[in-house]
């Protein structure tokens, strides 16, 4: 009965799937009908790469590359769940791997590991800077610098939970949709990706 | 009262507000003796008010392009190979008639090499024959001159007919074999050929005026079969003698068969004197197993000599007297030729 009812639940979801008949397009061999789906998603896949790369440039090469990677293999979708939750789990996988493969260069290169919670978050986060206030937008970033070396200091599947419902705000549903985990995990993994950044932000800027 | 630790652990959902009743009420019951625990619940709202607070990136303005021109080529990649592989009912026609034009295609290669190899096959032939011509060379001049004698008579008589005989009675005493009259020669040959059913060897006695590289042809085996003719006819008119020398060209049929010949008259005043000075010029261009066989009015010298000679000894033969070659050797410059010179009194 459970069974039947997580299937009338994904036909529920892909029923209010906006995607879908774009997907049934891309599906179809018409490429343009692509063209809307990177418009909707680009800003929340680049985000995504962004809050778990900590990396601006990083960030936009790992976002393309799925989107590309999701047009290839945009024939396997199945509608069992909603594009943009398949979508999403393959920018946190590419994100995760390219971390990976950072994580092995400088290991190889001989950087310090103290540096790797460095982010380069210069100039992008100037984007939502006040030029109104230069003092207080520059307080602004340096505290977004902290929190995002914050975040960056997470272990990747904390960091990918606290992203997910934190920062953008998905369900608990939804998280374990894209990251595919159980929802006690889901719940496990927030709550200790929440006190350990409570004590980073803590360490770095002081009383909250 | 529950510790401190499972409460903090309790906290973040308390804040979601996903925690059940009964666990919810114990953290508000909690939170409300414990000052440390409401400050981390504090510390612990203002972290997700700044986390949830966090500026948003924005794509650049290539983003999208950048991402479409990918997809796009990607898009061209996927549609040519399904033009060409997708759907079935273009691939399966394409892959039966690629595999029967490919089956055709090795058929018609297989048959128009196999009529190449056909045709080169007789021209690459001789080469092995003229091995076997020269190697057995010596045992056909052996065997040669002891036939001779019987000969002379018969090919004189023929050397009077027409061309074809005349030269089939030449190709029959370089053979070594004695020669009937041609029309006997004829009639023997074919009812020899009825009997043993062997029209080959009819086609090779019939043919045997031609060059030397044609008879080579025939030698490999029905060659043998005009020897045995011809000496079935001797039987009928010299007997004796000559019973022995058909048991001797069996033996040699194969290797007198394949021998390049020539055949020269020498018409001069005085045959022995003549005789003795055609030996020695024989010898003087390296001839080996020279025979001399004298009768009345004429001496016949059989030599073995190299072809390249032959034009030298020629010249040297007509300061002697008036030459008359009967039959000219092959035009091949290697490799030995049995010379017959028949000098005969003016």
């Amino acid at each position: 009965m459970l069974w039947v009812s997580n299937i009338i639940d994904s036909k529920k979801v892909t029923d209010k799937d906006d995607d879908l008949k774009y997907v049934i397009l891309c599906q179809k061999g018409n490429a343009d009908a692509f063209e809307v789906l990177v418009e909707r998603h680009q800003k929340k896949m680049l985000n995504i790469a962004f809050r778990m790369m900590g990396d601006y440039d990083e960030a936009c090469d790992v976002a393309q590359e799925a989107f590309l990677a999701a047009y290839k293999s945009i024939k396997k979708f199945k509608a069992e769940a909603k594009f943009s939750t398949w979508l999403y789990r393959i920018v946190i996988n590419y994100s995760k791997n390219r971390l990976k493969q950072i994580g092995g260069r400088k290991r190889r290169e001989g950087v310090s590991l103290d540096d790797s919670g460095e982010v380069k978050t210069e100039g992008v986060l100037n984007q939502s800077a006040d030029c109104d206030n230069p003092g207080k937008s520059l307080e602004m970033r340096e505290r977004e610098v902290q929190v995002q070396k914050c975040i960056a200091s997470l272990d990747e599947d904390y960091r990918e939970v606290l992203i997910l419902r934190d920062i953008q705000g998905f369900s608990y549903e939804e998280i374990r949709d894209i990251l595919k985990i159980p929802d006690g995990t889901v719940k496990s993994r927030l709550s200790r990706a929440r006190n350990v950044l409570k004590d980073c932000l803590i360490k770095v800027i002081g009383d909250l | 009262m529950k510790k401190c630790e499972e409460i903090e652990n309790n906290l973040p959902f308390y804040l979601d507000n996903s925690l059940p009743d009964a666990e919810k009420q114990a953290v508000e019951k909690h939170l409300n003796s414990c000052a440390r625990c409401t400050k981390a619940l504090v510390e612990l709202s203002n972290t997700q008010s700044v986390v949830s607070n966090l500026a948003e990136v924005e794509p650049p303005p290539w983003f999208k392009q950048k991402i479409m021109s990918m997809v796009r080529e990607e898009a061209e990649r996927k549609s040519f190979v399904q033009k060409w592989f997708y759907p079935l009912k273009i691939k399966i026609p394409v892959q039966i008639f690629a595999t029967v034009f490919v089956a055709v295609l090795a058929v018609y290669i297989y048959r128009a090499g196999e009529e190449q190899i056909k045709a080169v096959m007789p021209s690459s032939a001789p080469a092995p024959v003229m091995e076997i011509s020269k190697n057995q060379l010596p045992v056909q001049s052996r065997e040669a001159p002891e036939t001779f004698a019987i000969n002379v008579k018969k090919e004189k008589i023929a050397a009077g007919k027409d061309k074809n005989d005349e030269k089939a009675v030449m190709y029959d005493v370089s053979s070594g074999v004695a020669t009937p009259k041609a029309e006997e020669l004829k009639k023997a040959r074919l009812q020899e050929n009825v009997r043993s059913g062997e029209l080959d060897a009819a086609k090779s006695v019939k043919e045997n005026i031609i060059p030397e590289a044609k008879a080579d042809r025939y030698a490999s085996a029905p060659a043998a079969k005009p020897k045995e003719l011809s000496a079935g006819e001797l039987r009928k008119e010299e007997k004796g003698n000559i019973l022995e020398t058909v048991r001797k060209s069996k033996k040699t049929k194969v290797a007198q068969s394949v021998i390049s010949k020539t055949a020269v008259a020498l018409h001069v005043a005085d045959v022995d004197g003549a005789a003795e000075k055609v030996e020695k010029l024989l010898a003087k261009y390296g001839s080996k197993n020279i025979v001399r066989q004298m009768t009345e009015d004429k001496a016949v010298l059989t030599a073995e000599l190299k072809i390249q000679n032959m034009k030298d000894l020629m010249m040297q033969l007509k300061a002697i007297g008036r030459t008359e070659e009967i039959i000219l050797p092959a035009g091949d410059s290697d490799g030995n030729i049995v010379l017959v010179i028949e000098i005969l009194n003016n």
